[in-house]
C-alpha cells in the first residue's frame, strides 16, 4: 500500500461514523447516508494527493454536504426503528425516541436549512466557514439558520402537544 | 433545555458508534474517479465554431485502460463521445494529447448555441448541447455546456453537465449546473428539463426565482433554462424547482 493510501485509511476509519451520521441527519435515511458518505470519501481519495496534507476532513465534509444538498430533489424519507433489535432495552428505547423526534424535526426543513443547522451545531463550524463550505452569504447563513430554529421551535411546540395529547 | 441544546444533544447522542464502510470499494472507485478526471484534464474546449477543430482529444469512454464504469461517479461526468472535455476548461488550456489513444473529433455543439443575453465583458454568456458517452450508460448522449463566445466566435467551455446514469430525455429535471469558482468568470446556473414547461420556477432562502428558458433546436422537448445572475448569485444553491405547463400546472 502506497504511503498516500495508508494515511487515507487511518484518516476515513477516523472520519467515517462523522460522515456517516451527518449524512443521516441531512437525509433521514440510513442507507443513504451511507450512500453519501461513501461518495464523499470515493472523491476525497481521488483528490487525496493534493489535499492530504490539508483539511482533509473539512474536505470530506464539503463534499459530502455539497452532495447532498445538490440531491434536493430526493425526498427526506423517514426509518427510525430500522435496525432496532426486537429486544429493546431501555436506553435503546430512549435512542429511537430520540432519533424519531430529531428526524420529525429535522424533516420540517429544508435541504439548505437542514445543511446550515447541521454544520453549525452538528459540526459546530462558525458562521462564515459554514458560507464559504456552501458557497453562500454570511447573510444567507444567519437568515436561514433563524428561520431553522424557528420551525425547530414550532416543531418542537407541536412534539411536545403531541405527547400531552396521547397521554 | 432549550429547543437548540436538544437538537444539539439529540445530533450527538444517536451517532452510531463503529459505523464502516468498504474502504476497499471507496479507493477503488476513487483511483477510477481519479483517472478518470486526469483524462478529462488534458481534453480541451477551446474551439472555433464553422471552423474545422484539429484539437487532439481523448475518448473518456474509449481509453483502453479505463476501467467500465466509477461505481458512483460525480453529478458532474464529462465525457463527450470522442473527447473528453473538462469540467471547468480554461480559455488558456492546451490540450496535450495523451500517448496512445487515436485522434478523435472535437467536441460540437449540438444544435443552435444559445445566448442567454448576459455578458461577460465582449463575450456572451452561451449554453449548447454536447454529445457525451458514459461508459456502461446507453441512455445518456447528451451533456448541456454553459460556455463564452468571444466577438471572434471562439467558444470556451466552462462546465458541462450530464446525467451520470438513466436516460438523459427522462421527463423532469436533470442535472443542474452551479458555478465552480473556477471559470475566470462566474457562470450562472443552469439546467435542462424534459417536458412541457413554459415556466421554470427555483427556490433559494424563500425567495422564488424565475428561470429564463428556451428550447434545444434539435429537440423541443428538451427545455433549457438558465438563472440571471443578478437574481439568483452563481453558485448559490437552490433549495427547490418546478415546472409549470402553459396552463399553470405543475409539471
Amino acid at each position: 500500500m502506497a504511503r498516500g493510501d495508508a494515511e487515507f485509511v487511518e484518516f476515513a476509519r477516523a472520519a467515517s461514523a462523522r460522515l456517516v451520521h451527518a449524512a443521516y441527519l441531512l437525509t433521514g435515511d440510513h442507507h443513504q447516508a451511507e450512500d453519501a458518505a461513501q461518495t464523499a470519501l470515493v472523491r476525497t481519495y481521488a483528490s487525496w494527493p493534493r489535499i492530504h496534507d490539508d483539511d482533509a476532513y473539512g474536505y470530506a465534509r464539503r463534499t459530502l454536504v455539497n452532495h447532498l444538498v445538490d440531491g434536493w430533489r430526493r425526498p427526506m424519507q423517514e426509518y427510525p426503528t430500522d435496525e432496532v433489535p426486537e429486544q429493546r432495552r431501555g436506553d435503546v428505547a430512549d435512542e429511537v425516541a430520540t432519533r424519531r423526534w430529531l428526524i420529525a424535526i429535522l424533516g420540517a426543513l429544508s435541504p439548505r436549512e437542514r445543511a446550515i443547522v447541521v454544520l453549525r451545531y452538528y459540526f459546530d463550524l462558525p458562521e462564515a466557514q459554514v458560507a464559504r463550505e456552501l458557497a453562500v452569504s454570511v447573510g444567507t447563513v444567519k437568515s436561514t439558520s433563524s428561520r431553522a430554529l424557528e420551525k425547530l421551535r414550532a416543531a418542537g411546540a407541536r412534539a411536545a402537544d403531541n405527547q400531552e395529547a396521547r397521554r | 433545555m432549550s429547543e437548540l441544546d436538544r437538537l444539539r444533544d439529540a445530533m450527538r447522542a444517536t451517532e452510531r458508534r463503529g459505523a464502516t464502510l468498504d474502504l476497499v470499494a471507496v479507493m477503488r472507485a476513487g483511483r477510477r474517479l481519479r483517472t478518470r478526471r486526469r483524462l478529462a484534464g488534458v481534453g480541451a474546449a477551446t474551439m472555433a465554431t464553422g471552423l474545422a477543430a484539429t484539437l487532439v482529444l481523448v475518448a473518456v469512454g474509449a481509453w483502453p485502460s479505463d476501467p467500465p464504469r466509477v461505481d458512483r461517479p460525480p453529478p458532474v461526468a464529462v465525457a463527450p463521445p470522442g473527447t473528453a472535455a473538462a469540467s471547468p476548461v480554461q480559455r488558456s488550456a492546451t490540450p496535450t494529447p495523451p500517448p496512445t489513444p487515436p485522434p478523435t473529433p472535437a467536441l460540437k455543439p449540438m444544435g443552435v448555441v444559445i445566448d442567454s443575453g448576459v455578458r461577460n465583458g465582449t463575450d456572451q454568456r452561451v449554453y449548447y448541447v454536447v454529445g457525451v458517452s458514459v461508459p456502461g450508460e446507453p441512455g445518456v448522449s447528451i451533456g448541456l455546456a454553459a460556455g463564452r463566445r468571444a466577438p471572434d466566435g471562439t467558444l470556451t467551455t466552462d462546465i458541462l453537465v450530464n446525467d451520470v446514469q438513466g436516460v438523459d430525455r427522462r421527463p423532469g429535471f436533470h442535472q443542474i449546473g452551479y458555478d465552480e469558482r473556477s471559470s475566470a468568470v462566474p457562470v450562472p446556473t443552469f439546467g435542462y428539463f424534459v417536458g412541457p414547461a413554459k415556466r421554470i420556477i427555483g427556490t433559494v432562502g424563500g425567495r422564488q426565482v424565475d428561470a429564463r428558458l428556451t428550447f434545444w433546436s434539435v429537440d423541443k422537448q428538451v427545455v433549457i433554462f438558465w438563472f440571471d445572475p443578478t437574481e439568483l448569485t452563481p453558485g448559490d444553491r437552490l433549495d427547490g424547482i418546478i415546472a409549470r405547463d402553459s396552463s399553470g400546472r405543475r409539471l
